[in-house]
């Protein structure tokens, strides 16, 4: 029952999702015919047949009704049919495939370091609560949480890209590069992959850190640590059996709904060190107005995003068997 | 009162809490005080691409403009985004929290509402919103207040269910005292802590946000924050790569660093005073 609840919401999600995608460039004011129409440079309107224009608006089926408009819009997403990017040139659905690969890479490895960095800092921090080890912890991570994912990117190109000049500045593969071997290819990937994610890593770190400090403190005040203490077990067998287990619960969901925030912040650092994934992709789509793409793109890391929170829900609904019948 | 008071005490004593809140004063005044503060008018034009000396603090940007004043002066832009953001999101959060917190009905229709805006995923939404609406720091701020009160909405109609159910409340109740009255009178002063964190927190991620927006070119042009600073910068040819990043990258930077780590400062401090259990003797 509270699976099938979850799953019809998801999917209600999806569809307000892909609504606003729908809905936002229809609302706005001004015609698609007239920022067509309209030189950029001048500003001054192109002269334009009545006809032709109304033959561009029956070929992008912007005289059908709205109803119809968004049958159709439904139709060719179910289709892949993202439309045409207008910068690319090419299929938006294939531009899109293309990079996404490279934002999985360097989404999926920056999450599992920076969890596993996280959780184990914030464990130690707990651990040491109010000693001088405790509040140098504290104030770094805090402090390296505060950077905007960007400022940092930047700060690491000059520093370890220019100034130190021991890693690549831009791309996640050396343009023009014939590999001997795979090994010589996964060599040049990882290469490329060490700032962007570790930028991504830094500026992530305190989300896990917090939340698994405040909950081994949490569990650390509990009265079976306690009796752990009192039946002389060590202290790092208390840490190991007792309290990261019980504090780790409340962290397991985060994981996946940090995803989102991830990919967000894959955007900037995408952007800055010009990595080729879809963070990079929606940033171009914007800044040469290539609606399509630019809307295509949203709607892919909407839905992945969506994904990664039902599979946080699910996954606590089978770690955590007091939520089905709570 | 004395509750006010004695936390007040408590914030005073938390170090990490009071450097937060002196940087953030100095900032705040610096923002305000900005036109006494700045050299000169941030948009008029030198020669461009100067380093600093003793004429322009931080050097000239691209088209000339004095660096120093042009930061100065994107203080204002920047928090007063912030700020006012947080107070609207803040206020709207803390009256749905309230109603629907109280009113079972009401709430479960809130709460849906809520869940919606929370499952969607915020920073996309919101790139694309600045995307489609002309750009200006209302719409900005409509855009941040959009997505900022659920949260708030959620931790506040928590707190209030639970308060609700207490003992001294049915007591008001039997005795006469209206719904608006218990609310005002009695459920408030308890949940305003919890109202003052999360107004630090919007204002954190507001802060992020806005700077993120700006970076990407999407924000206000005719008025200038640290995040449209950064942008500009970024997009200048050789920033990497000559010395130039030192007085026209690194500064707004800096400024935005700091003022998300004086908020979290306050934030943390104020998160340990409610929640005694966190409360250290050393700090």
């Amino acid at each position: 029952m509270h699976h099938l609840t979850k799953i019809t919401a998801y999917i209600l999600i999806i569809f307000v999702a892909i609504s606003i995608n729908f809905a936002l460039p229809r609302m706005m004011p001004g015609d698609p015919i007239t920022s067509l129409t309209d030189d950029p440079t001048t500003g001054m309107p192109v002269i334009m047949d009545e006809d032709i224009k109304e033959e561009i608006r029956s070929y992008y089926g912007l005289d059908k009704p709205i109803s119809e408009q968004y049958t159709d819009y439904l139709k060719d997403i179910l289709k892949c049919d993202l439309g045409w990017s207008i910068y690319y040139n090419a299929p938006v659905a294939e531009v899109i495939f293309e990079r996404l690969k490279w934002t999985l890479l360097l989404v999926g490895t920056s999450t599992l370091i920076y969890m596993i960095l996280g959780i184990f800092l914030g464990a130690v921090s707990a651990w040491k609560r109010g000693e001088r080890g405790d509040l140098g912890l504290l104030v770094s991570v805090l402090s390296i949480g505060s950077f905007p994912s960007f400022f940092l990117a930047m700060l690491f190109i000059i520093l370890f890209g220019v100034k130190l000049d021991i890693f690549p500045i831009f791309g996640a593969t050396t343009p023009f590069m014939e590999y001997s071997s795979t090994f010589d290819a996964f060599k040049d990937v990882l290469y490329h992959l060490i700032l962007p994610a570790s930028t991504l890593v830094l500026t992530s770190i305190d989300g896990p850190y917090l939340l698994m400090r405040n909950s081994m403190l949490g569990v650390l005040g509990e009265d079976y640590i306690v009796t752990a203490r009192a039946k002389g077990l060590t202290e790092w067998a208390i840490l190991k059996d007792h309290a990261i287990k019980n504090a780790l619960l409340p962290i397991t969901t985060v994981i996946a709904i940090r995803m989102g925030f991830m990919i967000s912040g894959a955007i900037f650092v995408e952007t800055v060190f010009a990595y080729p994934g879809i963070g990079k992709l929606l940033y171009d789509a914007v800044s040469f107005s290539d609606y399509p793409l630019l809307q295509g793109a949203f709607l892919i890391i909407t839905l992945i995003i969506i994904a990664a929170n039902f599979i946080a829900d699910m996954t606590y609904l089978y770690l955590d068997p007091r939520v089905k019948h709570g | 009162m004395r509750g006010a008071l004695k936390s007040g005490n408590v914030f005073c004593k938390n170090r990490i809490g009071v450097t937060g809140l002196g940087i953030l004063s100095v900032f705040i005044l610096t923002a305000i005080f900005a036109p006494f503060l700045a050299p000169y008018d941030p948009c008029e034009m030198f020669e461009p691409m100067a380093p600093p000396d003793s004429q322009h603090v931080l050097g000239t940007n691209d088209i000339g403009q004095d660096i120093w004043s042009e930061l100065i002066y994107a203080s204002r832009i920047s928090l007063f985004i912030a700020f006012t953001t947080s107070i609207i999101a803040t206020f709207i959060g803390t009256l749905s929290g309230l109603f629907s917190g109280y009113y079972e009905r009401f709430g479960f229709f809130v709460m849906r509402v809520v869940d919606l805006f929370l499952a969607l995923p915020r920073l996309p939404l919101i790139i694309i919103l600045a995307v489609f609406m002309p750009t200006s720091i209302w719409n900005l701020i409509i855009i941040f207040v959009l997505f900022g009160w659920p949260i708030t909405t959620r931790i506040i109609r928590s707190e209030v269910l639970t308060l609700r159910t207490r003992p001294y409340i049915d007591s008001e109740r039997m005795m006469g005292a209206g719904d608006l009255y218990i609310l005002g009178r009695h459920i408030l002063p308890n949940i305003f802590p919890l109202v003052v964190v999360q107004f630090v927190m919007e204002a954190r991620h507001v802060i992020l946000a806005e700077a993120g927006l700006s970076f990407l070119g999407l924000g206000d042009p005719t008025s200038k924050s640290w995040g449209m600073m950064l942008h500009y910068a970024f997009e200048y040819p050789t920033i990497f790569i000559s010395e130039v990043w030192k007085w026209w990258m690194l500064p707004p930077g800096l400024c935005i660093v700091v003022v998300i780590l004086a908020l979290v400062f306050v934030g943390f401090a104020l998160e340990e005073i409610l929640n005694p259990r966190l409360r250290r003797e050393i700090v």
